[in-house]
């Protein structure tokens, strides 16, 4: 189903956001910006506010700061379910996969949510389950997948939601090798083939580093350096977080 | 080689549950007038908790309220069933806006199809709340429901005569006839389970802002589940008004909340087969119990009054403790061909998976 789609280019862009929670800034005045056809990776140890990043940009919180836009489009206040409607579409770092449903139904749910008719969704849904190699656990119950599956499961499932943009929450947790090389290309894909802009959270380096564009490291809810990935490698504020000062 | 489960295989789910219903009917047809009474009430209350599982097995939300559609279903029958002339003596004090409902009459099944009309409207009015809660607060909510319709046909005597009984409802019900409403909602209720609402509102039953980040209109499909399912059990109501030909109001209370509860809880408040399956197992222990209370198993020496309730309330906690989801979970009854493939394809699965981790889901 990779079929290029001639669209106009799009950008997501996130200005001086910003999540408080009773004083607690867990996201301060970050700007990340995401073009169609980009993998974006958004970095940084546990705690520094990845996920409530994502969170703010998919509508699943509201900013307390900052504004969020889609091109012209004011996303700021506007609810998760619009913002799938007009293509952006997250998955989350468990898969939650609708678990007592099989691939098919999971993948096909999503289609239908995304406006599509029955039809036209079970083909779409059928297209994208070949697509990721899900084919033979279709008629599967998601409960009874392995983690790897699942986290597939969950991707296909917003690929059926057609989105200009895909926020991915840690795609590669649970993933053996095999299926993690086979991820990097299949997010690379999702951007060249859909003309997609991805922002993809995720704590493996190799898998960041061979899939993405430009690099965002984030830490204590701020943003601590940006760029091309070889050059954020190099940062010496990234390496202080990731190996600590050296005196 | 084919890639999707079969809608034929599908299509095994109804008419396992019709066959179910025709054999319930065949014993309430040929058995004596005890075991007719027995079989025909399973009828009535299997279009009911298929109402009722219409909703609550879709969208994952327990309800408490439902028996008010019933209530409702019951007293429009009774308006659009008495006889005009009774209807003059019994509701002489009709307020004047109302008293062209003392001359109001329908022919018995258009009088079932408006009993669940006036379901569907009180579903509709309540549907943009039910469609905003789930969990507790829902509990509670549908259980104020049931309170409300409760207290304004206990308390508005004039239109409903309060706690007096209505009498004079020409019996109209016959196991055939509830037979195949029973056929009409396995039908009705199954195809909204297959349809884009009922596949959309399972997958918010599955995770809530899972099903919403994949675009799906929650409320809506809540909405939509909620209104229909309020048509089914008017059905049931209107039906049971035409077997009993009398009630009063507490006949649609808490006794009956429980008792469709254990219905639906026993049998698995997450599938329509366990709906249908929980009615059918429940009314049969029920008149076990019965009987076993009145010392027709115990050499005529009756047990203590009581008895048969307090039976049936251990059954239910053992299944509670042992099945959590109830005796079918969220599985439909299928051939058992079937479902033995099923538990092949499903071990295959797992030992080509062998070595991987498998996720808490």
């Amino acid at each position: 189903m990779g079929t290029a789609t001639a669209r106009r280019p799009s950008v997501l862009r996130m200005a001086g956001g910003g999540v408080h929670f009773d004083g607690l800034k867990a996201v301060d005045d970050v700007s990340i910006e995401v073009r169609s056809g980009q993998v974006v990776g958004l970095i940084g140890p546990n705690g520094s506010g990845k996920t409530t990043t994502l969170n703010l940009l998919s509508g699943m919180l509201r900013a307390s700061a900052g504004t969020i836009r889609l091109d012209d489009v004011d996303l700021t206040s506007m609810s998760m379910r619009k913002r799938v409607r007009l293509g952006v579409v997250r998955t989350f770092q468990s898969g939650r996969v609708f678990a007592r449903l099989t691939v098919l139904e999971n993948v096909e749910a999503a289609a239908l949510g995304s406006g599509l008719g029955r039809r036209r969704a079970r083909a779409l849904a059928a297209g994208i389950i070949d697509e990721l190699g899900l084919r033979p656990d279709a008629d599967r119950r998601a409960e009874s997948l392995t983690a790897g599956r699942i986290r597939i499961t969950a991707i296909a499932r917003a690929l059926a939601c057609r989105p200009r943009f895909l926020l991915l929450d840690e795609p590669a947790a649970g993933q053996n090798e095999s299926e993690a090389v086979s991820l990097i290309r299949s997010i690379r894909g999702f951007a060249q083939d859909r003309d997609c802009g991805v922002l993809l959270v995720e704590h493996d380096m190799a898998v960041v580093m061979q899939t993405c564009d430009h690099l965002h490291v984030l830490d204590s809810g701020r943003t601590v350096a940006e760029g091309a990935p070889a050059d954020v490698r190099r940062d010496p504020r990234v390496i202080e977080i990731y190996f600590g000062k050296r005196h | 080689m084919k890639m999707f489960a079969s809608s034929s295989r599908s299509a095994q789910t109804p008419i396992l549950l019709v066959c179910l219903g025709l054999l319930t009917a065949l014993v309430g047809a040929t058995a004596g007038l005890t075991v007719g009474r027995v079989a025909m009430v399973t009828l009535i209350s299997l279009v009911f908790v298929i109402g009722q599982s219409t909703f609550t097995g879709n969208s994952g939300v327990m309800s408490f309220g439902h028996v008010a559609f019933m209530a409702i279903g019951a007293y429009t029958t009774a308006y659009l069933t008495i006889p005009v002339p009774l209807k003059g003596v019994l509701f002489a004090e009709l307020p004047h806006s109302l008293r062209f409902l003392a001359h109001v009459h329908a022919p018995f099944i258009p009088a079932v199809l408006l009993s669940g009309l006036a379901a569907l409207v009180l579903g509709l009015v309540t549907a943009p709340v039910v469609a905003r809660l789930s969990g507790l607060q829902s509990g509670i909510a549908t259980l104020a429901l049931l309170v409300v319709v409760y207290n304004v046909l206990n308390s508005w005597t004039a239109v409903t005569r309060g706690s007096s009984s209505m009498i004079g409802i020409p019996r109209n019900t016959t196991t055939w006839l509830a037979f195949a409403f029973v056929v009409a909602a396995v039908i009705v209720s199954w195809a909204y389970k297959k349809s884009r609402s009922g596949l959309q509102l399972q997958a918010s039953r599955e995770d809530y802002w899972a099903a919403v980040a994949s675009g799906v209109a929650v409320g809506r499909h809540r909405a939509v589940a909620w209104i229909l399912s309020a048509f089914l059990c008017g059905v049931s109501g209107s039906l049971y008004a035409g077997f009993l030909m009398s009630f009063n109001v507490n006949a649609f209370f808490l006794s009956a909340t429980f008792a469709f509860t254990v219905m639906i809880v026993i049998g698995g408040y997450l599938s329509l087969s366990g709906a249908v399956v929980g009615a059918v197992a429940v009314s049969v222990l029920q008149e076990f119990l019965r009987r076993l209370q009145d010392g027709e198993f115990t050499g005529g020496s009756a047990l203590p009054a009581g008895l048969a309730d307090l039976l049936l309330a251990a059954v239910l906690l053992i299944v509670l403790i042992k099945a959590p989801l109830g005796l079918m979970g969220v599985r439909e009854l299928r051939l058992p061909g079937r479902r033995r493939s099923q538990r092949a394809e499903a071990a295959k699965g797992a030992a080509g998976a062998e070595g991987e981790v498998r996720a808490p889901v």
